[in-house]
């Protein structure tokens, strides 16, 4: 890639700068703090010069008076070139292009979804451009339905054709296009339907106007400079990326992405955009309450935590259950409340242990997990048994980047700039590098796969080390087997040949060999000199952080339990029904006696509780989460609610100070408290400055200097105003008094600069477009790869799958939508959950006489579940998916072997 | 001390002569003025039988308005708060749906709107920025109430009424 450290002088408007070379002079322009105007160049799909919004006059030399327009973003920066963007000819030509885009555009901006926040909007002024001339009649579309997730408004398109190229290009769609020809352009799918690329919600933020817009922030609007927002962390899925919340009148409006150039950069999927509604659900619980088997009493904070400490905390073995949901501190505050002896992680023994086994790997083993951002850079790819599209979404976003890798080399041989998107896509012709996918059933990646194989979790493991073996063959042996076609050596080969080879697993299937077999690959490429990277998805936000707090599990638990070693438990934002099967939920409730729940909706575990008290979400809690790359990052409390709703270690810490009057006085106090007691997460203490932090004398406002109603919004509920409420966890004030400028990169709670009212403005918070963040990017690893330790192979010791006569291995089949437990319940994300199935190979079908959408009966321990069968001829014989988290199948502990019989 | 301005007039500090001693040449005077004015226009008037004309640029109470076909013309694009210096206004929006075509004129209506007529200005800033011809100040005063919470005016108050119920006064507190 033609790209460095060296540094290039350019002249704009006759003044020096020094640019790094090999950008063009759009990017350059842009990082110098120049306001130009542009539509179709996006820092992460780069130029393609479709809608001449970013004319400069370029000059030969300094002689040269006339000089020529030329597009900024079609033109390298090069040593010595010399531009004016301020020439009253390019700003005329820039005026005049709006004028053009704007003859069709309706007058629509007090209707449209996109205004106080449309880069349309922000060009026009800057391009000076303001009196429409044109008095003719206007082309006009139809608009189509699209799905839950996202409105279509096609009369506002200014055809820059950033919607398809991110769509089909960056993130491989396939229903959306462009349709028809010169000034009828349509940009939408064949027919109507449902946009169905799990990355379709980027469109909002990509698409510079206001075709695209957020159907679900539309069911409850509000323009962004109303928006209460706060930086915070996505907590559906465990790769963490950042997103900003935005509240207005007590209920969260919408979720957009926070630029973090190690995570997910400008992007995020729909699972974590539109997953939010449940954080508004009547489900939510608002008071704390005391419940008995047939009725239930709210109470007052003061009383509940008067009751709770003579109730609970009067009897003798109490004990805790945390949860992979719940933040960092909110499981060590459990902790520190029942005693390190107490305490228990939220999850069965299975699923801690292999968390467990991913974090000494990664802390171990001698091969680095690079960030998400990172994986965009490897140039082969093997998958292990992960169906990453559906487990860890954004993962599969990078794992389409980073398939580019090597067939680009290619273009820039050619000496094609990385940056001329329409040139590298020509010469690339939409190969893919190497990836391999080994994974039990067709998942959506196999379309850029070089090799897709299926077989069982056990096989995936066997297949694994087979791989290893070849990998030390080849490298042993100079003429080892080239020739052999058979899929391990492919890829041992391809592997090999690469610069950087990524290792994909995850815990998702159960199955701890698969997990030892991606590390040995991994190891063994490093051994072989390769830059090799290592990534894992593992199940939930914050698994890793609680998995670092935790030695016992929940089985430990219900084993004591079970023995009658318990008196009472509280359990800490969990809903043990989704973890373990309901007869033994229900036993393992029973033998506890007594229970306080912390939580945010009301499920089967509320119901059986003595005690609730009411947990913030994501949205009304501050707290830390670790991703799967064990990297830290804060997330902040949105707005303060009207109602008794607070972090859970916020609870934990005030019914501790009414026991024991031991009180820690804010969230900073809390941590401080953790890394005291866990030094090795000391580096927690760096993820986000102080609450105490000040700008100047400054905190950081959440509401921008427009938040509008000030005076209006609660007189219906009490004409005096009250003051407003005081955040003492966070250096981020509820209002909008406070610093103007850019906060601290982790402290960023809206992207907004002057003349840059749309989420384009993040290009000011950049030490340059496309990079980092001022002050690098939010979040701390805590876990680095030690050089000690020089073998570390885990021995091989799985049995190749056999199937069983009249039974099958039922394994887990994840859905992006439907697979989560609290995403599910907001109702956009609830239409994109398809019905239950159970998903077998054809052949299975045929000899047990069955066809597609047949009702069977699964009988599986004491359990059974009717339900109409799919077939999925990828699917290895003998070996039978089932949806995970559906409502139909929650709780079933997966794998498991199963009878089936037809209904 | 130097004065500011050169109408500055001086104090006459002279004692008094046997003229101005005797004091009813003064009082006769000042009866004389007195006797002038009643005479006069007068600046009052006998409220509330007589009502004062108002400025053709007289900023009172709003209303909201509707279109000829009797549809809310209000889209709830928030310029009005964002343009409100005492931040008086507030509104919530909602999302027309189909059948409500005869209700609101554009896809979107403020499901929710109030003003804060303690806070209110009558700057008229609201009526200017409208797009939508929605809001406009009218020439009556925000009558006086009992309670603080007479003054936040909801969509009920501020709606003008449907054009077929034309004897409604245009607004009035329940
Ligand atoms: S796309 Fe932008 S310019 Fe066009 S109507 Fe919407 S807000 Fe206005
Ligand atoms: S729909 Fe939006 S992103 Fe697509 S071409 Fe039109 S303006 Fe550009
Ligand atoms: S008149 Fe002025 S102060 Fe009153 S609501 Fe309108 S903008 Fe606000
Ligand atoms: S009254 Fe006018 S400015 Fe205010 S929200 Fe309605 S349409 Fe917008
Ligand atoms: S941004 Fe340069 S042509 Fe569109």
């Amino acid at each position: 890639m033609p790209l460095g450290l060296i540094m290039a002088k350019i002249f704009v408007d006759n003044i020096e700068y020094e640019v790094p070379d090999g950008k063009n002079l759009l990017e350059v322009c842009l990082s110098l703090g120049f306001n130009l105007t542009y539509f179709c160049w996006h820092p992460a799909m780069h130029s393609v010069g479709a809608c001449r919004q970013c004319g400069v006059i370029n000059f030969k030399d300094e002689n040269d008076k006339r000089g020529r327009l030329v597009m900024s973003c079609m033109q390298a920066a090069t040593n010595g070139t010399r531009i004016s963007i301020e020439d009253p000819r390019a700003r005329a030509f820039r005026a005049g292009n709006i004028e053009a885009l704007m003859l069709n555009h309706p007058h629509d901006c007090p209707v449209c979804d996109e205004g106080g926040e449309c880069h349309l909007q922000d060009m026009t002024v800057m391009s000076g451009h303001n009196y429409r001339r044109n008095t003719f009649k206007k082309r006009t579309h139809y608009n189509q339905y699209l799905g839950p997730f996202i409105n279509h408004e096609m009369n506002r398109c200014i055809q820059c054709y950033r919607c398809v190229r991110f769509y089909n290009d960056y993130a491989g769609g396939k229903d959306l296009a462009v349709f028809a020809a010169h000034d009828d352009v349509y940009f939408g799918r064949q027919e109507e339907g449902v946009l169905e690329n799990e990355f379709s919600g980027n469109l909002v933020e990509v698409c510079p106007t206001g075709v695209f817009t957020d159907k679900v922030l539309r069911k409850h609007y509000t323009r962004k400079w109303d928006l209460t927002s706060a930086p915070s962390v996505c907590h559906q899925c465990s790769l963490g990326c950042n997103i900003l919340t935005s509240e207005r009148y007590g209920g969260i409006r919408r979720i957009l992405t926070r630029y973090n150039g190690d995570v997910n950069g400008y992007f995020i999927c729909d699972r974590g955009r539109f997953g939010y509604e449940y954080t508004n659900s009547d489900q939510r619980i608002k008071q704390p309450s005391k419940n008995t088997d047939n009725s239930s009493q709210p109470l007052s904070t003061e009383d509940a935590l008067h009751d709770v400490k003579d109730s609970i905390f009067s009897k003798k073995n109490i004990i805790g259950i945390g949860s992979p949901r719940a933040s960092l501190e909110s499981n060590f505050m459990l902790k520190e409340l029942v005693g390190e002896n107490n305490f228990y992680g939220g999850i069965p023994k299975r699923e801690s242990d292999l968390v467990h086994r991913v974090i000494s790997i990664l802390h171990q083993g001698k091969v680095k997990t690079p960030s998400l951002k990172e994986v965009e850079s490897y140039d082969a790819i093997l998958i292990l048994g992960e169906d990453v599209t559906n487990t860890a979404p954004m993962l599969a976003l990078a794992v389409r980047q980073a398939a580019k890798n090597q067939p680009r080399e290619k273009a820039y041989a050619l000496r094609i700039p990385q940056w001329d998107d329409a040139a590298v896509r020509e010469s690339v012709q939409g190969q893919t590098g190497p990836v391999y996918l080994l994974t039990t059933h067709h998942t959506k990646l196999d379309e850029i796969a070089t090799k897709a194989e299926y077989a069982a979790p056990d096989d995936i493991a066997i297949t694994g080390f087979e791989i290893v073996q070849q990998i030390t063959r080849l490298s042993q042996s100079a003429n080892g087997d080239e020739s052999s076609q058979s899929f391990t050596a492919s890829v041992a080969r391809d592997l090999l040949k690469a610069k950087k080879p990524l290792i994909i697993s995850g815990t998702s299937l159960y199955n701890t060999a698969i997990i030892q077999a991606a590390a040995n690959i991994a190891y063994s490429l490093k051994d072989n000199g390769k830059d090799a990277g290592l990534v894992y998805a593992v199940p939930e936000v914050n698994s890793m952080g609680m998995s670092m707090l935790e030695q016992k599990n929940l089985d430990d638990a219900i084993g004591r339990a079970k023995e009658g070693g318990v008196d009472a438990v509280i359990i800490a934002e969990n809903d043990l029904y989704f973890r373990v099967d309901r007869d033994i939920a229900n036993d393992f409730l029973k033998n506890c006696h007594h229970v306080l729940v912390l939580e945010n909706l009301q499920n089967e575990t509320t119901t059986k509780a003595d005690y609730i008290l009411p947990a913030g979400t994501f949205a009304e809690s501050t707290g830390t989460v670790v991703n799967n790359e064990g990297r830290a990052q804060r997330f902040y409390q949105v707005y303060k609610p009207s109602n008794e709703m607070r972090s859970s270690w916020d609870w934990l810490n005030e019914i501790r100070n009414s026991i024991s009057g031991v009180h820690a006085e804010n969230f900073d106090a809390v941590v401080d408290e953790m890394i005291k007691k866990y030094p090795e997460l000391a580096k927690v203490k760096s993820v986000a400055p102080d609450a105490n932090f000040r700008k100047g004398t400054q905190k950081i406002p959440r509401e921008t200097a427009r938040y509008s109603g000030r005076t209006a919004m609660l007189a219906n509920i009490n004409v005096s105003e009250p003051k407003p409420p005081v955040d003492k966890d966070s250096p981020l004030s509820f209002t909008m008094e406070g610093y103007q400028g850019v906060p601290p990169s982790p402290d960023v709670p809206f992207f907004w600069s002057p003349g840059w009212n749309s989420v384009q403005s993040i290009n000011r918070y950049q030490t340059e477009v496309g990079g980092a963040l001022h002050g690098g990017n939010p979040g701390v690893r805590l876990l680095e790869p030690s050089n000690e330790n020089k073998s570390g192979y885990f021995n091989q010791s799985t049995e190749k799958f056999s199937r069983r006569e009249g039974e099958w291995l039922v394994i887990p089949f994840y859905h992006i939508y439907g697979s989560d437990e609290l995403s599910v319940k907001g109702p956009a994300l609830a239409e994109r959950i398809p019905p239950v199935y159970i998903a077998m190979n054809g052949k299975d079908l045929e000899k047990g006489n069955l066809k597609d959408g047949d009702h069977i009966e699964i009988t599986f321990n004491q359990n059974k579940l009717s339900i109409s069968v799919k077939s999925e001829n990828t699917l290895p014989e003998g070996i039978a998916g089932l949806p995970k988290g559906f409502k139909e199948t929650t709780g079933i502990e997966f794998p498991f072997w199963g009878r089936i019989r037809k209904v | 001390m130097e004065s500011l301005t050169n109408r500055s007039k001086p104090v006459d500090r002279r004692p008094m002569n046997l003229w101005e001693k005797i004091y009813l040449p003064a009082v006769i005077k000042g009866l004389g003025i007195t006797l002038k004015h009643l005479f006069k226009k007068k600046a009052t008037y006998n409220f509330p039988e007589q009502t004062r004309p108002f400025s053709p640029v007289f900023r009172g109470l709003h209303i909201l308005n509707r279109d000829e076909e009797g549809r809310e013309r209000c889209t709830a694009c928030g310029l009005c708060a964002v343009a409100c210096p005492a931040e008086a206004i507030t509104m919530e929006a909602a999302e027309r749906k189909p059948g409500e075509e005869h209700l609101y004129r554009e896809e979107k209506y403020a499901a929710r709107y109030e003003i804060n007529m303690l806070r209110c200005i009558f700057c008229g800033f609201c009526e200017e920025t409208c797009p939508k011809d929605a809001i406009y100040l009218t020439e009556t005063f925000a009558p006086a109430n009992y309670q603080r919470k007479g003054f936040i005016y909801g969509k009920e108050d501020l709606l003008i009424p449907f054009p077929e119920k034309e004897n409604q006064p245009v607004t009035e507190k329940p």
